[in-house]
């Protein structure tokens, strides 16, 4: 390096390496201006020189040096390094890799090229690169551990497990019988655990096992030693040895749920469904009856038999888990039971047998059978526990009953009007149960839960300013609402985006959206680090394990979601595309002057506003963010806050196909994604692409309305279809009559026909019915009327739900909003949709959309559930005198009384 | 666990803006009257002489005092509210509320503690002079829409333990 300079400058050149692995960018940048000064053209001199500017953040002038630099030394492989550390910088990883090629044509045996490179290729899952580049390394420094360990890992990941174990065991070899020493035992054992996971996983069980107790003394982890030991024996198939070692497991931590399916399973009780025989069901009650005696503390050991009891056991088992639990004043009781709504009959049996606790409770003030009072607190968690209850089975006047009872009981406990909150929310009324969420933030200003639960259901309401302002009353101050982003606060940007988009602000709702998408590919690039660091502090199971969280990671829901979101705007664009320039003026020459004027002038005042306050805001970050350094801290100003630009694109689809690639990719088992596919295709007029997403719907779901609608929407156009031409449609045509016959569905039937069986098969639910009627209007849509008829002939029978003791309506909100707008809009039919409206009110009485009598629409102010439990307050008061028996408890309510002053 | 003679804890929290909405909704339950924003602010002023009292980390009881200085540099404590909402009663609440006052004045520069009682509240003006409290004045027409509309001074003077 730097070899062709004379020794002083050498040096320098040596200063300038040195200061910028050592991050002192300014002594590096005055070393390098000095030897420039001397050689202006030194291509190494040059390239360094803009690598340190780059972390200067100049990154043009950065780019320039080192593209002169390298055009002046071509044979430079210190140019060609740099450059790739340039474009790493930018993560540009390919053109990286590609650099690094280069520099290593030159310099074949540079360590440090080859480790920079082999980090690059465990990045892009280039494994077979990977796995070359650590043998070069480990071929060049064969007595450095790291290349080892690199190298077996590296043959891992390419799914050669049992050459890593051979690498490992080459290593082990290398080391001295007394090896580790004191200060290496948890990297060694932790190395020796991956060995043994690694052959477990290659199916050499025995040899794990034998490997695992030869070497236990040098496992530093005790724990991870004992569950691994435990995971092979099962797969050995050693039940009774798997057993004694789960119930060890389970004295270190009796509340590990893994540990007690383990046991089940060593002893032959466990069953995926969660269905057990009478007698293994007698058999799963003495052994967790014993546990229990054994582990008193443990609350798994309690909660656990609630799911495989059933009837009497399973209602005498709940009482006794319910009873300490509404004595303690365990708001999450709820959540932790709620599972079991799915059993059935469980439902009926918690509510039936909560409601006796509360009418014990009521007229004695002590549990049925116990002669000991409860706290006064119990009765209020019995009606916050049976509040749920109820909305879990969709009887939410019941449910605001039995929370507006518990308010009146204790007014200042929080978690009750975030309840109320969420029964207000499935029951319709979002505005109610935006103003109940902000009134529980109130109540605790400092905490940051009910802060965010509040916003949510703000944006739930479309009420985006509100919902912003008050999320920001826990960001940083200063730059307000980029550090929601900074902060990778998805759940706010998911729900602020689809407000957005059900107020068809296209461009805000994009911008929150793919807001999303950037942070998973952030949480991609975090991953880097881990690829040198791990290897170093030898973390290798939980490296690899994080490794293939990685590559499933775009199948999170938050990504599904946003990906959704972002194609389903791209749609609408490309349906309804934006007014252009010319167009707006046009509309503008038809306004009379005067008001033309006017609008001109205050288009014009707006923006200077807005120029002029970004203007302060960069200057602002600009003076307040140079460290010493000289590195400067700026945050960019986004050009584009609102998504203005990101809605004047020339092809939307092309934009929601790179989206729809990662669906497909990550979440092909999401009946969403083969929706979104079809919608996306059919309107680039793909047409097999689009034939390839009904096959997946079909796969997925051929009963669900929307895979129906999309089969037969889709034939339905192929036959529309002009008689190919090309060659290339005479292959489609061909494609498509061999597919045809594989949909069963379409056997010999004319799509009518089809959409008629499908009727016939599910007569009963409201939703098939619909999307036959919208079929309907589209094979015939002179038959519009019976279209509409099929729809408002559907009767909305009340059934019995599991708990909730009584009929309730079949029909969901939801999906009553979604055939609103089907009459509305698809068979443009006011007066069906009205009536259909009037109907509906009547079912969700809390519906705002249906404007239900009891929804806060009806009842014109928003406050008025509000009002309502401000009103307990004083009921409660007046309610006093017949509560009160003890002498000390009437004092103290005429206490209240005493110092009035008005 | 047993139930009757359990053991609840009870303990007492000061008001700040974050929870003052706490000690509001309890008044809007207790009291029938809807107090304005000075009394929200003297009570915080009041530091320590406000507090709020948490039954197993629910709130039910608070009590709210006004500081007011008297020449000479001594220190009146009004007594603005002591409340225990309905069901938490008689379970020795109150008595905590105004036991932590009595205490934490004989500890600072208290002269005297008073506060108002509705003159045919019995049980309050008993529940007072438990506590050592005694009758000094009676104000006519002190309220407006109660009957009778008159009211009681109940004060207690306090003798400072300090040196």
């Amino acid at each position: 390096m730097g070899a062709s300079l004379p020794p002083k400058e050498a040096n320098l050149f040596k200063l300038i390496v040195k200061s910028y692995e050592t991050k002192q960018y300014k002594k590096g940048l005055k070393a390098a201006d000095t030897i420039l000064k001397k050689f202006p053209d030194h291509g190494e001199t040059l390239a360094m020189k803009g690598l340190t500017l780059n972390c200067m953040d100049r990154k043009s002038e950065a780019y320039e040096l080192v593209r002169l630099g390298l055009k002046n030394d071509l044979k430079s492989h210190v140019c060609w390094h740099v450059y790739g550390l340039l474009y790493r910088s930018d993560r540009e990883y390919r053109e990286a890799i590609k650099c690094y090629r280069n520099a290593l044509r030159i310099d074949p045996d540079n360590i440090e090229i080859l480790r920079d490179l082999s980090l690059l290729q465990a990045q892009m899952r280039d494994l077979e690169g990977f796995v070359e580049t650590r043998q070069q390394l480990l071929t060049l420094k064969p007595n450095h551990r790291m290349n080892w360990i690199g190298f077996a890992v590296a043959h891992h990941l390419n799914s050669n497990g049992s050459k890593a174990v051979d690498i490992l065991e080459a290593y082990e070899g290398t080391l001295d019988d007394d090896y580790p020493p004191e200060n290496e035992r948890c990297e060694h054992g932790e190395m020796l655990l991956y060995k043994i996971s690694l052959l477990e996983e290659c199916g050499f069980p025995e040899r794990a096992l034998e490997e695992l107790h030869k070497k236990e003394s040098k496992m530093v982890d005790k724990l991870a030693f004992k569950e691994q030991e435990v995971s092979i024996l099962l797969k050995l198939g050693r039940f009774e040895e798997g057993e004694r070692l789960f119930r060890v497991l389970l004295t270190m931590n009796p509340d590990n749920y893994r540990y007690y399916e383990g046991l089940q399973r060593c002893l032959g009780l466990c069953s995926e469904n969660g269905q057990y025989t009478a007698d293994e069901i007698d058999r799963l009650e003495t052994l967790y009856r014993a546990l229990a005696q054994q582990y008193n503390r443990s609350s798994a050991v309690k909660r656990i038999p609630l799911d495989f009891l059933r009837d009497d056991k399973f209602r005498e088992a709940a009482e006794n888990y319910i009873r300490p639990l509404l004595t303690k004043g365990v708001p999450s009781l709820f959540s932790d039971l709620h599972p079991l709504y799915d059993h059935p009959g469980k439902a009926d049996i918690l509510g039936e047998l909560v409601l006796k606790l509360e009418q014990s409770l009521k007229s004695t003030g002590g549990y049925p059978g116990s002669v000991e009072k409860e706290p006064p607190s119990t009765l209020m968690w019995t009606l916050f526990y049976l509040a749920q209850h109820y909305d879990r089975c969709g009887k939410y006047d019941i449910a605001l009953t039995k929370i507006d009872e518990a308010i009146e009981h204790t007014p200042t406990v929080i978690d009750l009007y975030s309840v109320k909150s969420r029964v207000l929310k499935h029951a319709g009324d979002l505005t109610a149960a935006a103003a109940l969420a902000d009134e529980a933030r109130c109540m605790d200003l400092a905490d940051r839960y009910v802060n965010s639960e509040c916003v949510k259901r703000m944006l739930q309401a479309d009420q985006v300013t509100l919902a912003e302002k008050t999320a920001v009353l826990f960001t940083k101050d200063g730059d307000q609402h980029n550090n929601l982003y900074d902060m990778q606060c998805m759940w706010y940007e998911l729900a602020s985006g689809e407000s957005y988009f059900r107020q068809g602000e296209l461009g805000r709702a994009l911008k929150k959206f793919l807001a999303v998408e950037k942070h998973y590919a952030d949480i991609t690039e975090d991953q880097f680090d881990f690829h040198s660091y791990c290897l170093r502090k030898m973390t290798l199971r939980t490296y690899v394990e994080m490794l293939k969280f990685q590559d499933r990671l775009h199948s999170h829901a938050y990504f599904r979601k946003a990906a959704c979101g972002a194609i389903r705007c791209y749609l609408k664009l490309y349906d309804s595309p934006l007014k252009s320039a010319s167009e707006e003026d046009d509309e503008m020459s038809k306004l009379p002057p005067s008001q033309k004027k006017k609008l001109k002038q205050k288009l014009r005042k707006a923006e200077a506003r807005a120029k002029k306050e970004a203007d302060v805001k960069n200057e602002e970050s600009n003076a307040a963010n140079v460290t010493k350094s000289g590195k400067r801290h700026v945050k960019p100003v986004d050009p584009d806050p609102h998504g203005e630009k990101l809605i004047q694109i020339e092809d939307p689809l092309a934009e929601a196909s790179k989206y729809l690639k990662l669906l497909l990719k990550h979440s092909s088992d999401c009946l969403e994604t083969h929706l979104l596919s079809f919608e996306v295709n059919m309107r680039k007029q793909k047409i097999l692409l689009a034939l390839q997403a009904i096959k997946y719907l079909m796969r997925l779901d051929a009963d669900d309305p929307k895979s129906h609608l999309c089969l037969i929407k889709f034939f339905h156009k192929i036959d529309s279809l002009p008689t190919p031409v090309t060659d290339t449609e005479k292959l489609i045509w061909g494609v498509l009559e061999a597919e045809r016959p594989t949909f069963s569905q379409l056997h010999g039937k004319s799509l009518i026909d089809a959409n008629n069986t499908f009727l016939e098969k599910h007569r009963e639910s409201l939703m098939h019915r619909a999307a036959v009627a919208e079929l309907l209007y589209v094979l015939e849509p002179n038959k519009k009327a019976e279209a509409v008829k099929l729809i408002l002939d559907s009767a909305n029978d009340l059934v019995p739900i599991d708990g909730a003791q009584g009929n309730v309506s079949s029909w969901k909100l939801n999906d009553c909003i979604t055939v609103h707008k089907l009459l509305e809009t698809t068979l443009a039919d006011r007066d069906a949709a009205s009536r259909w409206k009037v109907r509906c009110a009547e079912y969700f009485s809390y519906s705002i959309y249906f404007g239900g009598i009891q929804s806060s629409a009806a009842t014109s102010s928003a406050n008025n559930q509000i009002q309502k439990s401000a009103a307990n307050g004083a009921v409660g008061l007046n309610a006093d005198g017949d509560s009160s028996l003890s002498s000390n408890g009437r004092l103290e309510k005429l206490n209240a009384l005493k110092d009035l002053h008005i | 666990m047993g139930a009757g003679g359990r053991e609840v804890a009870i303990s007492l929290d000061g008001v700040r803006d974050k929870n003052m909405m706490q000690l509001k909704k309890m008044n809007t339950a207790i009291f029938p009257v809807r107090y304005n924003d000075k009394y929200y602010t003297d009570a915080i002023a009041s530091g320590d002489f406000t507090k709020l009292a948490y039954y197993s980390d629910i709130c039910v009881g608070s009590i709210a005092c006004r500081l007011e200085k008297k020449e000479g540099g001594a220190v009146r404590v009004y007594i603005m509210t002591l409340g225990v909402l309905a069901p938490y009663r008689g379970l020795g609440i109150g008595k905590m509320l105004l036991n932590h006052i009595l205490n934490l004045s004989a500890k600072q520069n208290v002269s005297e503690i008073y506060l108002h009682v509705h003159t045919i509240n019995e049980d309050a003006l008993n529940f007072y002079k438990k506590f050592g409290f005694e009758v000094t004045d009676k104000i006519q027409n002190y309220y407006t829409n109660i009957t009778p509309p008159d009211c009681f001074v109940l004060t207690k003077f306090i003798t400072q333990t300090k040196k």
